[in-house]
Formats: C-alpha cells, sequence, structure tokens
C-alpha cells in the first residue's frame, strides 16, 4: 500500500481546525512504542535523561505511573491490548500467535465500528498478525513495511483480506522474515532472493549518521524512525482531513532491538551510571555485566531518538491543532531487561523492567497533568478506548475503564501478566512463568520449570523496587496467600481447556 | 535466421522433463522447512489454519518453480546457443537447475539467521561462481556422456509423478487462497 506523502498534504493546515464539528466525537490516536520500558524513561525516574519530550508531553496528559503489560513479549503483550482480555483467554500466548476466532471480534477496531475511519500500522510483523485478524474492519491498513527503506510487496497486498494467514505463510515461512529462530527462508526462489535484497539494502545503510547500521524490522528490513514518524505524522493530517472522527492505531517498531541510534545520539549518556548488580538468573545467557552496560546505553540512546521524534510529531500535531479534538494515547506492548545476566525479552523473566510500560492518555486540550499511581494493566485500553467513543464494553472483557477517565481505583486489584510461549494456545496453562502484583508485593511462579532451589519468588516493590530480596521463604504467610489466590485463578482460567 | 532461434526452442516434453526435477526440488525444500515450524504452529493455528498455511506455501512453491524453470530455460538457450543437439537439452537444463536449486538452498539453510546478514552478502559472488564453474562443465559433461544423460533421464522420469501429484495439491491449494481472499 502506497504511503500518504507529506507534500500531499502540505496544503491542509489546520485541517482538523477546518473539518472539526462535522462529527463532534473525538479522535483516538494510539501509538505503541514496541519495547519501551517505563523503568527507562526519565519519565518514571531513570537517571538518565532518556525522554524530555514525553516528560513535557506528560505534563498536560494522564501518567498511569504503575501500568502493567500482561506479557513480556509482543504477541501476548499487543493481544491484551487491542482484546481487553488476559493471555489466558484470549490465547495469544505462542511467538507470532493469534488470538482465538471466538474472541478476535473484541478489538478496537471491529468494536468502534464503521462510524470511525480506522486507520492500523503495526511495524512489528506480530501486532500485524493480530490485526490481520479483522482486516474488513480496518479502513486503512498499512503493511509493517510501510515508511521502510524497503519496497513492500505488491503480490502480498493480493491477500489482504487474509492477512493474518497469509502474513504467517509468507513473511514468516516462506521468506523467513519473523527472525524467529533462525529458520531458512521455505521458498527457494522468491526467498532467496528477498533475502538477498532486503540484506544488501540493510548493509547499504551503513553510513556516517548510523556507524553501526540503521534501525531494523524483523528479518531485517531497514527503517529510519525519521522517515517513520514523517509517514505518520502524514497519515494522521490525512485522517484528520476526513468528516468522520477516525481510530488510529499505531505500532512502531523501536526501541525494539537492534538497537541502532543515530550517530549524534551515540555522544549521549557517556556517564558512570551503575544500576545494582542483581544475581545471575539460572535461565539467563550468562552476559557478563559489562557487555549488558554496552547494550543498555545503546537501548537508553535508541530511546532518546525515538523520544526525540515523538516530541517532533506532537509538536506538528499542536501546529495543525490535531490534539484539540483528539485522545492521544502513549504506551508499549512491553520492557526491556538489561539485568542477571540477560538482555531482551520474551525469555522466562517477570520483572519490573520487561513488564512495566509506559501508559500517557493526553485528552482533547488538556492542558494539566494528572498522576494515576494505582496498578493498571494493559487489559484496560479497549474498554476506556469504548468509553471515549460512548461505548459500553463488551462483556467478554476482563479490563476495566482506566481510573481518572471514570473507572475506579480498586487497590486490591490483582495484575496478572504471563509468558507461555512453550504451551499449546489450545490446551491448559501448565507451563509458564507468571507474576501476579497485589497491592506491594509481586508474586513470580514458575510453572513446571526446573529452578533450582525455588519454583517462586516474592518481592515488596516498594521496599526493595529493584527486587533484589526474594521473599517467598522469609515471608511465608503473604507468599503462601499469594499463592492460593494466584492458583484459584490459573483454575478458573484453565476450567475450559480442563481434559477430560 | 528465424529458423535458427526456433530450432533451440526446446519441445514441451523436454521442457516438462526439466520441470519435473524443479518441481521435486522446490516443494520438497518447502516441505523440509514446513517441518521446522510445524511444531510451533501446533500451538497455535487450528487443523484448518495450518492447511491454509500450506495451501499459501504450495502456491508459492509453484511460482518458485515456474520462475526457476523460465530462467533456466533461459540459461540453457542463451550459454549453449551453438549446441545444434535438443536431445540433449533436458539433462543439460537439469543439471543446471540442480546447481541453482542446490546453491539457494545451501546458502539458506546456512545463513538462515538475520546476524548472518554480512556474511550472506560477502559470500554471495563467491558462491554463485562456484556454482557456475562446477555446473555448467557438469552439464554439458551429463549432456554429452550417453549413460550420465540416461542417468538423469530416468530421474526425470520418476520424478514426474511428484509433478502431477504438485501440480493437483497447488491447484487445491489456489481454491483454498480463493475461497479465503474472496469469502
Amino acid at each position: 500500500m502506497a504511503g500518504v506523502t507529506l507534500a500531499g498534504v502540505a496544503a491542509s493546515k489546520k485541517l482538523s481546525a477546518i473539518t472539526a464539528g462535522s462529527d463532534s466525537r473525538p479522535n483516538i490516536i494510539v501509538i505503541v512504542m514496541d519495547t519501551l520500558s517505563a523503568r527507562h524513561m526519565s519519565l518514571h525516574g531513570y537517571p538518565r535523561p532518556t525522554t524530555p519530550n514525553m516528560d513535557a508531553f506528560a505534563e498536560r496528559s494522564t501518567v498511569y505511573n504503575n501500568h502493567y503489560s500482561c506479557g513480556n513479549f509482543t504477541t501476548t503483550g499487543t493481544a491484551s491490548m487491542l482484546t481487553g482480555m488476559l493471555p489466558w483467554k484470549h490465547r495469544a500466548i505462542n511467538y507470532g500467535g493469534l488470538v482465538l476466532p471466538e474472541f478476535a471480534h473484541c478489538n478496537p477496531f471491529s468494536l468502534l465500528g464503521s462510524e470511525y475511519q480506522r486507520f492500523g500500522f503495526a511495524q512489528n510483523a506480530w501486532a500485524d498478525h493480530l490485526l490481520g485478524q479483522y482486516p474488513r474492519d480496518i479502513d486503512r491498513f498499512l503493511s509493517p513495511l510501510a515508511y521502510s527503506l524497503t519496497a513492500e510487496n505488491p503480490a502480498l497486498g493480493l491477500f489482504d483480506n487474509d492477512r493474518a494467514i497469509s502474513s504467517i505463510a509468507v513473511n514468516d515461512f516462506l521468506l523467513s522474515m519473523d527472525g524467529q529462530e533462525n529458520r531458512p527462508a521455505a521458498s527457494s526462489v522468491f526467498g532467496y532472493l528477498n533475502r538477498s535484497r532486503i540484506f544488501r539494502q540493510t548493509a547499504a545503510q551503513v553510513s556516517a549518521e548510523y556507524p553501526r547500521g540503521v534501525p531494523e524490522l524483523m528479518g531485517g528490513a531497514p527503517f529510519l524512525n525519521e522517515e517513520v514518524y514523517d509517514g505518520v505524522y502524514a497519515e494522521l493530517l490525512q485522517l484528520a482531513s476526513q468528516p468522520k472522527p477516525y481510530f488510529a492505531y499505531i505500532h512502531l517498531f523501536s526501541p525494539h532491538d537492534p538497537y541502532n541510534p543515530r550517530h549524534d545520539y551515540r555522544k549521549l549518556f557517556n556517564d558512570d551510571f551503575a544500576p545494582p548488580v542483581k544475581p545471575v538468573h539460572p535461565f539467563s545467557y550468562g552476559f557478563t555485566e559489562e557487555y549488558v552496560a554496552t547494550r543498555r546505553v545503546l537501548y537508553d540512546r535508541l530511546i532518546a531518538q525515538v523520544d526525540d521524534e515523538f516530541g517532533r510529531l506532537v509538536s506538528r500535531l499542536d501546529e495543525e491543532s490535531v490534539l484539540d479534538n483528539s485522545y492521544l494515547i502513549l504506551t508499549s506492548d512491553h520492557g526491556e531487561l538489561f539485568e542477571r545476566g540477560f538482555l531482551g525479552h520474551g525469555a522466562h523473566f517477570m520483572y519490573e523492567s520487561v513488564l512495566r510500560i509506559p501508559l500517557l492518555v493526553h485528552s482533547p486540550g488538556q492542558t494539566k497533568r494528572e498522576d494515576v499511581h494505582s496498578l493498571t494493566s494493559n487489559i484496560d485500553l479497549l474498554p476506556t478506548l469504548l468509553s471515549f467513543a460512548g461505548r459500553d464494553p463488551a462483556p467478554e472483557l476482563d479490563g476495566r475503564i482506566l481510573p481518572g477517565f471514570g473507572g475506579e481505583t480498586d487497590d486490591d486489584r490483582p495484575i496478572i501478566s504471563l509468558i507461555a510461549r512453550e504451551n499449546s494456545a489450545f490446551a491448559p496453562v501448565e507451563k509458564a512463568v507468571f507474576s501476579m502484583r497485589r497491592r506491594s508485593h509481586k508474586l513470580i511462579v514458575y510453572l513446571n520449570y526446573e529452578m533450582p532451589g525455588r519454583n517462586f519468588e516474592l518481592y515488596n516493590l516498594e521496599s526493595d523496587p529493584e527486587e533484589l530480596n526474594d521473599l517467598s521463604s522469609k515471608d511465608v504467610k503473604t507468599a503462601s496467600a499469594m499463592k492460593d489466590e494466584f492458583f484459584a485463578y490459573l483454575n478458573e482460567a484453565n476450567k475450559r481447556y480442563s481434559r477430560k | 535466421m528465424k529458423k535458427l532461434l526456433l530450432d533451440r526452442i526446446p519441445g514441451v516434453k523436454q521442457i516438462l522433463g526439466v520441470y519435473a526435477v524443479i518441481v521435486f526440488g522446490v516443494y520438497s525444500w518447502t516441505l523440509f522447512v514446513s517441518f521446522y515450524n510445524l511444531p510451533s504452529w501446533m500451538f497455535y493455528l487450528s487443523a484448518g489454519q495450518i492447511a491454509s498455511v500450506y495451501a499459501y506455501a504450495l502456491l508459492a512453491s509453484l511460482a518458485d518453480s515456474l520462475l526457476l524453470l523460465a530462467g533456466v530455460v533461459l540459461a540453457d538457450y542463451l550459454l549453449f546457443f551453438m549446441l545444434r543437439d535438443m536431445t540433449e537439452f533436458q539433462s543439460r537444463a537439469i543439471v543446471i537447475a540442480v546447481a541453482v536449486l542446490l546453491c539457494s538452498v545451501i546458502r539458506l539453510y546456512l545463513f538462515s539467521g538475520y546476524e548472518d546478514s554480512a556474511e550472506f552478502i560477502s559470500s554471495e559472488c563467491k558462491w554463485w561462481a562456484i556454482a557456475a564453474a562446477v555446473g555448467l562443465p557438469l552439464a554439458v559433461l551429463f549432456s554429452k556422456v550417453g549413460r550420465l544423460r540416461g542417468f538423469i533421464e530416468g530421474f526425470s522420469e520418476r520424478t514426474s509423478l511428484f509433478l502431477y501429484f504438485y501440480l493437483a495439491l497447488s491447484g487445491i491449494s489456489l481454491a483454498i487462497v480463493l475461497v479465503r481472499n474472496l469469502s
């Protein structure tokens, strides 16, 4: 699909001001920055000034200070956000997995309906799979390669009505573009030609500006954040010129690895910042602290670059008065971890850095900051979006309307996250790692994993935010109560899959 | 001149013989790689969805095989234009096709990760040069030596069974893909 050019909309100054009034319902823009950990944002107290623009944006937004993803990788985290359901219900729990067909209709595009102009763009192929489950409910649905440096394959557009399965077949399998476990491309001719083309394009991007190369999508397709954010801006202006209110879901790949910030950001953070050393986890790859530190600083620099792009986007949207009648929501699908001998996400780690994500909601015309400190989950986003449009949440949803937008604060609410990628989506969840946060405590459960010496961890995050002091054998009463509660939830969720 | 050009176009039967071997190689590779993916698909795709993935894959294999056939016929036509004996076409083209296919799948297998991208690119010319250096003389050798040519043609004949089987599956696949995208 062709992108909208900036030149094409350059003449449309104050577009939203012109069209405002044709329908008074607010527009809703959701920007998901893949792999953005709240714990690496200066907005949430990170010592490095990684997010000055988001900090400024927060001054006129509602800021959720304890917001969690239900999963620690894209599929699970994004599916929970889009369906408003816990992973053990929607079942997109495997790498590249899909939401169960019976729940696929629970998504903002279908539930908002055709009264909204609906726009979808996910640079992450696995998020694109999820959107691809309801392509007919998305009026303009860009390919993950839109605004990248790699030309889209026009043949793939033929299969847009079957986007999820065709994408799994073509991108993941035939072209092996999902970067998953180094599987060869199954197409011996087109797969080879495609691989050669993309690798050459990527190699050609190494320059003085990008000495390590440019950022890459899954499978290696190169892109520039500058161009992608320009594209997003052009798309939003185009949407603003329509008479209908619009819903835009924009899932951007950075700061996902590979962390390739532009040259001018590579000068940042040459400091002596050293987070506390944590014990090496039995499931880690055993990376040294020094190596992890070199990767952490690159990640932080990429966040800083993305933050600048976000700041540039917001200020241009402000110039066009787009935000006067729009909700702008900034969040992520999961975080990133640089500790315990590990770096990345999607493995068996349920620590704060990989689960705590940002959530900032700017309401139309909002000028003051509001802070919410109660625990919230990304399953709360869908019911909240529906409330913005004056819709009742679907009864199947597990999420609640966010506090600050009509939802009630519930301090006793458990916040559950899990990784169950080695578990069938069609069977009871029996092999997984879970996290359950309730008030100040967090329980981690390793279910059917051989963890030397322990299968549970318990932390008091108020007194021990770095999760250094495992209380599972010290505060037995709390641990026991949380375990009982957790297994009651799990057993209930597993009931429909119980083997007879 | 026109006669000279037309005389060197191989017959349909000979082309089908080459295509049978290409289909055997291309589809077998796709099915081989699918066995890496099948366990994970079974974790999150229903049986119908897995069948649909295979339908797309078989259609892609059809496209792969036709493209390779066109490339091989063209290469043979251009490279061996001076050889008038078209009875040698089949064995010669088969050897070329096998060389191309082997080079492609071995490289895809060896450099499957995208951390291998630099090596994939830097070694590309070398690998294809070797494939050409080995494949082209072998193509001539196999077409000129009667027993070798007989072996290749016999192999082609046996793979024709796969040709009809896979083409039938591709037809069903086309129907599945059409239904999924038009319904």
